[in-house]
């Protein structure tokens, strides 16, 4: 049993790589782009989240708030470790950006990343008060869940270990928000300022998908690296905030 | 950043006609560097002829055996598993890197599980580190191993797994699969393809009875496998995989390097190969990274942190000469085999040739 195939084909085929010396060239730079986005977004999502902590209204949310926080820098050290694997100076790495920086609210950057920053376009807009971060971090939360369901299935394997590991913690933080949210839109206002949030909010989250048709999924998927089309993600996760906002009167 | 370390080969041992098993020390204060899980693999360095090779060969040993221990199969054609066939003996020193991979499941004592492994060939080393330590610290668990050879000759660690069999009546067992040799049943006679593979779960193994499986060797062996263990109910996520390198070249290739005299002032006329798509533009010598000059040219090539950190936009400079601002993420046999980080690059000579695709 000494024969081989093209590492391509194997891939193709469903295979998985275990190490960093199994991966091809380009494979390895499309792996390396989607663990920095990642890795950048979470980093971002704790650093824009930190600031909530002291907006939250009682000790619970507080509680809640700070977790988030702590989790998400977590997740990012997890796959940070994997991208030192293949020879990022993992201590530079995360001295690179500010990642608390923000652009104004009213920008519109589209699907647009900054330069070298590879946080998710979403990450850039600022956090508006309590209501807005829990509405922000359960709209979120629900994309991250489904995306994170699509990277589970990523073909390198020690990535994908890590993201499994990853996603349950991950939809704890959104249930956290969506437990804050229920007590929000309690009030006639506090849903009103919730459906403002969430306006503002849903055509940001939905940019994260990516655009439908992109050229780049083909080469990702087949590398092993995607596995459902943008558009085909974004529609899951519209279904999935209307099931789960839809009872509470926002949409 | 990786560090590599000494270890002095103690002993020897010829394997078969062309593996070798090595026993390895490291020294007193690298001990607690070269703690192994069970299935991890050593990252080995040497110079062949002024160019670094470097290979990773997995531990076979257990973790309750108290060494370090690898196996190495001589690859046609393969510089460093000849050589260490050929010319290693006690004695002598290797530099290697701490143990690393995740080729194995958290072991729990009180467990009472049935793991599966399948081996090809010297796939079969991380396997039985892996098949030792379960048997000792999971002292309620049970394994099988289906470990596919050529021939009987070819077997590695075959007194190993008799006398492991022996010692654990009814909790390890091993189902020879050979390719040209025929045996008393038919099924273990071949390969390990998709038909296989269902005759053994029709007669051989319960699939409902497996919590964990282990595959390492070949890639065709591997899709065969995985598929076969999907098709029976395992989700991937109870399914461990290690990929033998069979990918790596057997002697890195040479640099191709002019050295063209630098024409001062002068741009450069760059030819990049992005997918298998090649592509040549004209770019300035300053003031602008090959990164930005590629993706001006509307090749989408991969990078993220365009500070020299990441090393996501490394790409091979093929024929010319680059100059790298800053770099914090290749090492120096990278660079030296021509490896450059894009976004860090600039151009010295008139003529740049560089693929992202090697």
């Amino acid at each position: 049993m000494t024969d081989t195939m093209a590492i391509e084909d194997y891939l193709a085929q469903g295979g998985v790589l275990t190490a960093p010396d199994n991966a091809p060239a380009r494979y390895r730079g499309e792996l390396m782009r989607m663990m920095s986005t990642f890795v950048d977004s979470e980093l971002a999502g704790s650093a824009g989240f930190a600031a909530s902590i002291n907006l939250a209204p009682g000790i619970k949310e507080r509680i809640a708030a700070s977790r988030i926080t702590l989790e998400k820098a977590d997740h990012a050290e997890r796959v940070l470790e994997v991208m030192g694997s293949f020879g990022t100076d993992t201590g530079r790495y995360q001295s690179q950006h500010d990642w608390a920086a923000r652009v104004a609210r009213d920008a519109d950057l589209g699907t647009a990343r900054g330069a070298g920053d590879m946080r998710l376009s979403v990450f850039h807009y600022p956090l508006q008060g309590w209501t807005d971060a829990v509405v922000m971090n359960v709209a979120m939360g629900l994309a991250t869940g489904v995306q994170l369901a699509e990277l589970s299935r990523v073909s390198y394997a020690p990535l994908a270990e890590v993201f499994r590991a990853i996603a349950p913690r991950e939809a704890r933080h959104a249930e956290l928000g969506l437990e804050g949210l229920q007590r929000i839109v309690a009030t006639d206002a506090g849903r009103a300022e919730a459906q403002a949030a969430l306006t503002y909010w849903q055509p940001r989250v939905a940019a994260t998908f990516g655009v439908a048709g992109s050229a780049r999924y083909d080469t990702l998927a087949r590398f092993g690296l995607r596995h459902t089309p943008n558009e085909s993600l974004l529609g899951r996760w519209q279904a999935a905030l209307a099931e789960t906002l839809g009872p509470l009167g926002l949409k | 950043m990786s560090r590599f370390h000494p270890l002095t080969v103690t002993e020897l041992r010829r394997e078969t006609r062309d593996a070798v098993v090595l026993t390895l020390v490291p020294r007193d204060q690298d001990r607690a560097l070269f703690d192994f899980t069970q299935g991890q693999y050593l990252t080995f360095r040497r110079d062949f002829d002024g160019e670094e090779l470097r290979r990773s060969y997995s531990i076979c040993a257990g973790t309750d055996e108290g060494v370090l221990r690898v196996g190495i199969k001589r690859v046609d054609g393969g510089a460093f598993s000849t050589w260490a066939n050929e010319a290693l003996a006690p004695g002598m020193i290797l530099e290697a890197m701490p143990p690393m991979g995740k080729f194995f499941t958290p072991i729990e004592p009180e467990a009472e599980k049935h793991y599966l492994g399948f081996a090809g060939g010297s796939g079969i080393t991380p396997l039985l580190s892996i098949i030792k330590t379960i048997l000792s610290r999971e002292p309620g668990s049970r394994f099988t191993l289906v470990y596919a050879n050529r021939q009987i000759s070819s077997i590695m660690f075959r007194e190993d797994l008799e006398d492991l069999k022996n010692r654990c009546m009814g909790r390890f067992s091993v189902i020879h699969v050979l390719e040209q040799e025929g045996q008393e049943i038919d099924l273990f006679t071949g390969r390990i393809d998709a038909e296989k593979m269902t005759a053994l779960f029709q007669h051989w193994l319960d699939a409902s009875s497996i919590d964990a499986a282990f595959i390492c060797g070949p890639e065709p062996m591997m899709l065969a496998i995985a598929a076969s263990l999907r098709d029976h109910g395992l989700p991937e996520t109870r399914i461990k995989f290690e990929l033998f390198a069979s990918g790596q070249p057997g002697r890195a290739r040479q640099k191709a390097v002019s050295r063209q005299a630098v024409a001062p002032g002068a741009g450069t006329q760059a030819t990049v190969t992005l997918d298998g798509v090649t592509r040549s533009f004209a770019m300035p010598r300053e003031g602008q990274s090959i990164l930005d000059a590629v993706i001006a040219a509307d090749l989408d090539a991969p990078y993220s942190c365009k500070a020299g950190v990441c090393s996501t936009c490394r790409c091979k400079v093929l024929e010319g000469e680059v100059e790298m601002a800053v770099n914090h993420a290749l090492e120096d046999y990278e660079v030296r085999a021509g490896y450059a980080l894009a976004c860090q690059s600039t151009p010295l000579t008139d003529r740049l040739v560089v693929t992202f695709d090697e």
